[in-house]
């Protein structure tokens, strides 16, 4: 008797009306949705937190117009893998996982490559062999080890979302900087969105370059991290 | 029963190799859809690109690597397509002879040079100065031709300079036999 009712203490206290319990589960698992979703954006940044990729995202943000083309790809990779991995997982044998994510990986980058080789041709030219490469892309094999094929549908949804913008912001950031420094102007598919007169005419070539890629990633990585430690105190 | 099924020693290669199967049946769907458009935005550009060349270009026809223009049923020049390696991959160059084997145009096909350096290999400015040059004048200045290279970006230019002259040279060889 006695023991019976230090069990009960312990537990959580159970709802009476069964239509409670169910609203609570929704927004308990909606919320979940939306903390694996925000997680990917800043607390698990792909570029800035979880350095994955990095090399990509040194060669492709020398424009904005490439950065957004690359994102568009990483997102769509990203959540057609997760999504199709996480329905397997229960059934992919331990010893072939990696095997088998490649290739579902692979399968999405080449039908990606393919639809925009026909409907988005001069991106798919300047992305050139970056494009396949999102294949090897440590964040997309990554998320598939780690998350994808241990959680549920829905939740992979909300991580492959989350990393993905993430990875984007990241990109546009990135690559914001190294073009207004690099060209003094700023072009978005083709349209000018500004110039600015100084550095147009003399523009810091230097970000352009692979070596400014380093330096401002680097700079901005050393910003992120300090933000995070001040955030902790 | 699922527990016999998936310690059964075959089944990862049984499920790898089905996941194969569904992923080339998925590709194999998506590319029939592409290609053909694909292959004919190849087709229409090169017809642009021509029509850039030779403006009043009425059709074209193609014999081993050589694109014959025809201005209203006469022959008025000939094009082909001359390949580099710039800094940062391969260029492709469309260039157009005369019919009297002068440089008739030079465009820029495809190229994956530095954005805002080498990609200026694209601009009229660089392009226009093969007009009307012969062989033996397609050398950047600096190594004893007529052509000014893009500033800062050397090795694009050269690369365009020397896919043009060496293909330009063959091309004409092999017309005049």
């Amino acid at each position: 008797m006695k023991d019976h009712k230090d069990r009960s203490n312990s537990k959580q206290p159970q709802s009476c009306h069964p239509q409670e319990q169910h609203v609570k589960d929704n927004k308990k698992s909606s919320s979940r949705f939306w903390k694996e979703l925000a997680k990917g954006i800043v607390i698990s940044n792909p570029v800035f937190i979880l350095t994955l990729g990095l090399c990509p995202v040194l060669a492709i943000t020398n424009s904005i117009t490439n950065a957004l083309g690359m994102s568009a790809g990483v997102i769509f990779v990203l959540l057609c893998s997760n999504i199709m991995i996480s329905s397997i997982r229960k059934a992919i044998p331990l010893m072939v996982r990696i095997p088998v994510f490649i290739v579902i990986i692979a399968t999405f980058v080449t039908i990606f490559s393919l639809l925009f080789e026909a409907y988005f041709p001069p991106l798919h030219k300047s992305l050139g062999i970056y494009l396949p490469l999102i294949v090897v892309n440590c964040i997309i094999l990554g998320r598939a080890e780690v998350f994808a094929s241990k959680n549920s549908v829905v939740l992979s949804t909300a991580d492959a979302l989350g990393i993905g913008f993430g990875f984007t912001i990241a990109l546009i950031m990135i690559s914001f900087l190294r073009e207004t420094l690099g060209t003094g102007s700023v072009e978005i598919f083709g349209r000018q969105l500004f110039k600015l007169p100084g550095l147009s005419v003399h523009p810091l070539t230097f970000f352009i370059s692979p070596p400014g890629a380093f330096l401002v990633i680097g700079i901005l990585l050393a910003l992120f991290r300090w933000i995070g430690v001040i955030r902790s105190e | 029963m699922r527990n016999k099924i998936l310690l059964n020693k075959a089944y990862p290669v049984v499920f790898l190799a089905v996941i194969v199967i569904v992923s080339v049946v998925l590709l194999m769907a998506v590319n029939s859809v592409t290609s053909p458009i694909v292959k004919n935005m190849q087709v229409e550009e090169i017809k642009n690109t021509l029509r850039s060349i030779f403006p009043e270009m009425s059709q074209y026809e193609v014999e081993d690597e050589v694109y014959i223009i025809y201005e209203d049923d006469e022959k008025a020049g000939y094009a082909f397509i001359a390949s580099g390696s710039g800094y940062g991959g391969n260029i492709d160059i469309m260039v157009g002879l005369d019919s009297g084997f002068g440089i008739k145009g030079v465009s820029i096909l495809s190229q994956t040079e530095t954005p805002g350096l080498g990609s200026m290999i694209t601009e009229s400015l660089f392009t226009d100065q093969f007009k009307e040059l012969s062989a033996s004048d397609i050398a950047l200045k600096a190594d004893g031709g007529k052509i000014d290279a893009v500033t800062g970006a050397t090795i694009s230019s050269r690369a365009v300079v020397n896919a043009v002259k060496e293909k330009m040279i063959e091309i004409i060889d092999s017309l005049e036999k």
